[in-house]
């Protein structure tokens, strides 16, 4: 046995019992006192049911679908960011950011969505806000859209690059889902039958996953290092890419986006999400598993405990604002709340069913987030250098699970792995690339640029100007950038949720002060992220083209040479244009917002007069 | 204890057993599919927006079949006129869209 101590099995059972706390105590106190949550008062489930859109349904099942619904590729590639401050601060947000706002945000946009008759943020936030402020969220949400978007590229692009075996595993899966949706809506088979078949066929793309790795960049790794496959592997594609793999890679993730977009959803993404469910969340039992064994198995915590105020390597910046942003779902996420008021709100049987679903789904999905963050401390510094090895969550998941998964080889384990972040981030992006053209065709419904609306072209758009930034940017500086705009949009969501409050006269300081943190918080690190690349731009002016901090130091390879100098400029420029669109549509929402609550507030001190005709009070 | 509460006790935690295993059911077919029922529910939603619009276009001044068939019809389609229109006039907005 190892000294406890020396593994992660302590942090995790401390994480298990503050989330305990904060769901039966903190969070069961809030429901009673502030939202006063009550089972007899009616939902919008019971009271516009219509069988489609509005049907209670058990808090179980609306447990899961919320899990399912939130948790993604944030909570598992936050921390690998996070970790450059030591284990510790990321901890330490993990747990409390969850404990005073994750949690609280989740739970609070669902209440608000019920307590509005199941309405969504747009027409709550046009009611708080006026017309004006609902096409700043419009905005924003079309920005944010393309941030997500160009991530989860560059991301799925570094996966199959880095890990040869997934992108076989990945095709695989997709078949598999094609074959399971045609035999389930076709054929009309038994799901249950077609479940088991599916689940054959996923466990075979895996193994064909590590029989035929295919890499078309020689076999190296984004950092240069040879990519790890079986010792008896079939010999890679004979296509020699170098530095233009990514962009190559990046290509290929776009015509599996282009269809998932554009297909019926029962064609393709919808049996493939199906299938690829199973894998993802083993994945994540299989790592709780394995932290929770760490004194039996040895394995010990290798990186440094921290904390660091600023990056030791130069890259992110400062431990404020970044880490707050950089760790995004796990302790806090906008995305979240316009999860729980989309759907989830007009679904809840009763109010009191809104903590375990909203609250407890959050939570649990700190859990992710903390098992998540133990493969990566469990992994040597150098895994960490650059902040490039993006897959290293695959190194420390197999560390983990290996001791007690022996029977399966490292590169079974690898490619499984690999391909579980694979499947997070494409079953996500996919969702985002659909989402992103209906947002394109309200925002462009008609005038001179309704083309822009065309199913199509919006596809085209959504998935273009994505890919440009995928194969341009550096990856940590998009995911900043998607970490920022996601977390403003919790802090605006948490000050919607206090107007609300406001207006209904009940305590609003515990959701005013996470709000205004959030809030704060966002905007400084959009407007540090954006100053990181006008400075590179200061910088070429000045005659400086390299080193730390110019306009190649901020784009990745293969346009990160003196030859692509001027591509490098204009990347650089278009990202800080990107980041300056975030910081003034998120600062003019914020104080249309913050406006709006004092108005509410005011509005809820005055007296209130009775009409004199007997209608209603004038306020 | 006697056998009738040996009984009642045996029945007691096979309630409980049984209904463990019906909420980890639960949690289950949330996570797999539910987010997938619900967008197929959806999807029928739309069609019969479409089908009920062809067919009884005509009453919304809008004639898409002669009227002679949309009588025909309309018996088949008073049941739905109800829940069609709650749908229809519901207010919509981009954020329903998320999931």
């Amino acid at each position: 046995m190892a000294d406890i101590l020396s593994t992660p099995f302590l942090w995790v059972v401390i994480a298990i019992a503050v989330y305990a706390v904060a769901y039966l105590g903190y969070g069961k106190w809030i429901d009673r006192h502030v939202w006063q949550s009550n089972a007899k008062r009616t939902t919008p489930a019971h009271m516009y049911m219509d069988g489609v859109e509005y049907f209670p349904v058990s808090r179980y099942v609306l447990w899961g679908y919320q899990f399912k619904s939130v948790a993604a590729l944030g909570p598992i590639l936050g921390p690998f960011i996070g970790i450059t401050y030591g284990w510790l601060p990321a901890l330490i947000w993990i747990i409390g950011g969850n404990f005073f706002i994750g949690w609280l945000q989740d739970y609070g946009a669902l209440m608000l969505s019920v307590r509005r008759e199941g309405r969504s943020f747009g027409p709550i936030t046009y009611e708080f806000t006026g017309a004006s402020g609902r096409r700043n969220l419009l905005a924003f949400v079309l920005f944010y859209l393309v941030i997500i978007s160009a991530t989860f590229i560059a991301l799925i692009a570094a996966f199959w690059q880095t890990y040869p075996g997934t992108f076989m595993a990945t095709v695989g899966i997709m078949v598999a889902g094609v074959v399971c949706g045609q035999l389930l809506y076709r054929r009309k088979m038994n799901v249950f039958a077609v479940t088991a078949l599916g689940l054959l066929l996923v466990a075979g793309s895996i193994y064909l996953g590590v029989l035929v790795p295919v890499s078309i960049s020689g076999g190296l790794t984004p950092t240069g290092a040879v990519a790890p496959v079986a010792p008896n592997a079939v010999t890679y594609a004979k296509v020699n890419l170098g530095v233009w793999a990514p962009a190559a890679w990046a290509a290929i993730v776009l015509v599996f986006l282009a269809m998932a977009a554009l297909l019926p959803t029962p064609t393709f993404i919808q049996p493939t999400n199906y299938l690829a469910f199973y894998p993802a969340y083993a994945a994540i039992i299989f790592i709780l598993i394995g932290a929770l064994i760490t004194p039996a198995t040895n394995v010990a915590v290798q990186m440094p405990s921290g904390p660091f105020l600023m990056d030791p390597q130069g890259l992110t910046g400062p431990i404020w604002p970044i880490l707050f942003v950089a760790i995004a779902c796990g302790a806090i996420s906008g995305w979240h709340s316009l999860v729980s008021s989309s759907s989830t709100s007009k679904q809840l049987d009763i109010e009191t069913d809104a903590l375990p679903v909203g609250g407890g789904a959050m939570l649990s999905e700190g859990l992710l987030a903390l098992a998540s963050l133990i493969a990566y401390m469990v992994l040597a510094p150098s895994y960490f250098a650059g902040h490039t090895n993006v897959a290293a969550w695959v190194a420390g998941a197999v560390v983990l699970t290996q001791p007690f998964l022996g029977g399966l080889t490292v590169p079974v384990l690898t490619t499984f792995f690999g391909l579980v972040l694979v499947i997070y981030a494409i079953t996500v992006q996919a969702l985002v690339t659909r989402f992103y053209r209906m947002v394109a065709s309200e925002t462009w419904s008609e005038g001179r640029f309704r083309a822009l609306g065309n199913k199509y072209v919006a596809t085209a758009s959504g998935l273009a100007v994505p890919w440009l930034f995928a194969i341009s940017g550096s990856w940590w500086a998009l995911w900043l950038y998607f970490g920022g705009s996601n977390q403003l949009l919790a802090g605006l969501a948490i000050m919607l949720i206090t107007i609300h409050l406001a207006k209904v006269k009940a305590p609003t300081k515990y959701s005013l002060i996470p709000g205004v943190f959030m809030v704060v918080t966002t905007l400084a690190a959009l407007a540090w992220q954006t100053w990181i690349f006008l400075h590179a731009v200061i910088l070429y002016t000045q005659g400086t083209i390299s080193g730390a901090g110019s306009v190649l130091f901020n784009v990745r390879a293969p346009i990160n040479t003196a030859q692509y100098a001027i591509e490098a400029l204009i990347v650089n420029g278009v990202f800080v244009a990107v980041g300056a669109v975030l910081f003034f549509v998120g600062l003019s929402m914020a104080i249309k917002l913050f406006r709006s609550y004092f108005r509410s507030r005011a509005e809820a001190k005055a007296p209130e007069v009775a009409a004199a005709d007997g209608g209603e009070l004038e306020k | 204890m006697d056998r009738k509460e040996s009984k009642d006790a045996k029945a007691k935690g096979k309630g409980r057993g049984a209904k463990v295993a019906q909420n980890v059911k639960g949690v289950l077919y949330g996570m797999a599919a539910h987010g997938h029922v619900t967008a197929a529910l959806r999807t029928r939603m739309h069609l019969e927006h479409l089908f009920m619009f062809i067919t009884l276009g005509d009453m919304l001044g809008v004639p898409v079949i002669p009227p002679y068939y949309s009588l025909r019809i309309l018996p088949y389609a008073v049941p739905n006129i109800k829940s069609w229109k709650q749908r229809v006039f519901r207010e919509r907005d981009f954020t329903d869209n998320v999931f």
